[in-house]
């Protein structure tokens, strides 16, 4: 599994790093989602040392960083990068939004003042089919259906994440969201469970789906 | 066994068997509903209910309760309100329910609504937290058990609920399965997508028959040649044959003097549509025909006598 991310817009970051008068930064890019989606690791910053020094702000210390969103690790990792990141105005991270929050949780005890700003979009948790092709075929919604559904997941391939589909915008099996470039979730689903002659379970009146436990910051704490 | 409640007249002529012929009224993106009620007063003396249309092809429109309690309390015709959970979750639903209720609304048809993508606020958030047959079920607890949520309802709505079905899909058995999942959820009819090719029809009806919901077969008899590519081309899933395009085109072409151009289109329809119903009904497929030719209210009283024949 890979947090997919896509590049800002460069003028937008630079917008928000003028906005805020950052003069020098420290850099941080991650070596493993955002070097896999070409949105970080070594090359992602290359490429901003070069936007950022173009753009006159000086660059006090970086480090590509495995898992910047292991709190463990980005701890770790700003202690080998010493006094910079007390001088910088903020940090930049080539990484997802787990990246940036997990620098900013990092951070909040020594330097709770520190602003910390990202180049990227996350995008979806995906699916590699090869690189520059990732899919958003789970969405983490914390109740998985797939054994119901043949292994086939309606919540992110039906474009309305229906229980009960398909719907009316289906059309010769593809989705009406998308011009009909796209299958219909739920005749994957059902030529799926026919293949492994389940169709009793595509014949199942499904329950809504149950939100309750979506109103608060879902956490996994099991020690 | 004890007799089904009704709360309609289309719920009565449902439980007596009565072959019935509805209509349908699409309120457009305005406040005043005057256009709207003309046709409704224009159609009335011959459906026995017309459907509402809650912001078609996720194009914004006045809302669609709202129009059907104003249709029912300035032409007395019955309205079939068609209320969609693209935009509402199950909260907004039930409240809506309970409103319709209040405001004499007494059938709903539960649709899942085109998505949001589709219309002309792209950038509003679909909403889907039920689907078209967790909103019937949702009726039938309201109706059925006065409760939401197993929650009472001080008053509690009667009303009939109506599910749509797609006889032009495929692959068909998925929607034949799905019609089975809205009918144990607690559908009282169903009302079909256009259809033009019999053979396919009949083939879907058969398959749904196991279920036993009164199904209306929803029919769009075509007031111009315009009208007939238009839908042709921009109604997704639904295609004209194409000789029966053509017979509309030589219409347009090889007439000239107006009202003999609308009487053809009116023989074409009849011609197409008559031998379609009557085959269906011969085969004790259908419990009644539901037009959708919206803006086309001259065809009512003709196509009301081809229904009853």
């Amino acid at each position: 599994m890979v947090v997919i991310t896509t590049k800002k817009p460069v003028e937008e970051v630079l917008n928000t790093l003028r906005e805020n008068n950052v003069k020098n930064l420290v850099v941080i890019s991650c070596g493993v989602c955002a070097a896999l989606c070409q949105t970080g690791g070594t090359e992602g910053l290359k490429e901003w040392t070069e936007i950022l020094e173009k753009e006159g702000i000086e660059i006090l210390s970086s480090a590509v960083v495995e898992d910047v969103c292991d709190n463990r690790v980005m701890a770790k990792d700003f202690r080998k990068l010493g006094p910079s990141v007390e001088h910088a105005d903020a940090i930049l991270t080539l990484s997802c939004g787990l990246g940036v929050q997990s620098i900013v949780k990092v951070l909040d005890k020594k330097h709770p003042n520190k602003k910390v700003f990202v180049t990227n979009n996350t995008e979806f948790m995906g699916m590699t089919e090869r690189i520059g092709r990732f899919y958003m075929r789970c969405l983490g919604c914390g109740d998985c259906l797939l054994n119901e559904t043949g292994g086939i997941c309606p919540i992110t391939t039906c474009a309305k994440a229906l229980m009960n589909g398909p719907c009316g915008g289906m059309v010769d099996g593809k989705c009406e969201v998308g011009n009909y470039d796209r299958d219909c979730g739920w005749v994957l689903i059902y030529n799926r469970l026919k293949a492994i002659g389940r169709l009793d379970l595509f014949s199942k009146l499904r329950e809504a789906r149950d939100w309750s436990e979506s109103g608060h910051q879902r956490e996994v704490v099991f020690r | 066994m004890a007799e089904k409640k009704t709360y309609s007249k289309l719920g009565e002529m449902l439980s007596k068997g009565e072959f019935v012929l509805t209509g349908e009224l699409e309120p457009e993106k305005t406040c005043d509903l005057s256009h709207t009620i003309q046709e409704a007063r224009e159609m009335a003396p011959y459906v026995v209910a017309a459907n509402v249309t809650d912001s078609p092809l996720a194009i914004v429109t006045i809302n669609s309760m709202a129009a059907a309690h104003i249709i029912q309390s300035e032409t007395g015709l019955e309205c079939v309100w068609q209320l969609t959970v693209r935009d509402c979750n199950k909260i907004g639903l039930a409240g809506q329910i309970m409103g319709a209720q209040a405001l004499g609304l007494r059938n709903v048809l539960s649709l899942t609504g085109d998505h949001t993508a589709m219309g002309d606020i792209p950038e509003a958030k679909p909403v889907f937290d039920l689907d078209s047959a967790t909103l019937i079920k949702l009726v039938r607890e309201m109706v059925d058990k006065g409760s939401i949520n197993e929650n009472e309802i001080k008053h509690p709505p009667t009303m009939h609920v109506g599910a749509a079905a797609n006889p032009n899909a495929d692959p068909m058995e998925a929607e034949i399965l799905k019609i089975g999942r809205k009918a144990e959820a607690g559908a009282e009819f169903i009302q079909t997508q256009v259809v033009y090719d019999l053979d396919m029809t009949i083939e879907f009806l058969k398959g749904i028959q196991k279920y036993k919901v009164p199904v209306f077969l929803g029919i769009f008899p075509m007031k111009s040649y315009g009208m007939a590519k238009g839908f042709d081309t921009f109604v997704p899933g639904v295609s004209v044959p194409k000789e029966v395009l053509e017979r509309w085109k030589r219409v347009k072409t090889d007439i000239t003097d107006k009202k003999e151009q609308r009487d053809m289109y009116d023989q074409l329809n009849f011609d197409f549509f008559k031998p379609f119903i009557s085959e269906l009904k011969k085969k004790g497929l259908l419990a009644g025909i539901h037009c959708m030719a919206v803006h086309y209210t001259r065809i009512f009283p003709k196509l009301a006598d081809v229904v009853k024949a």
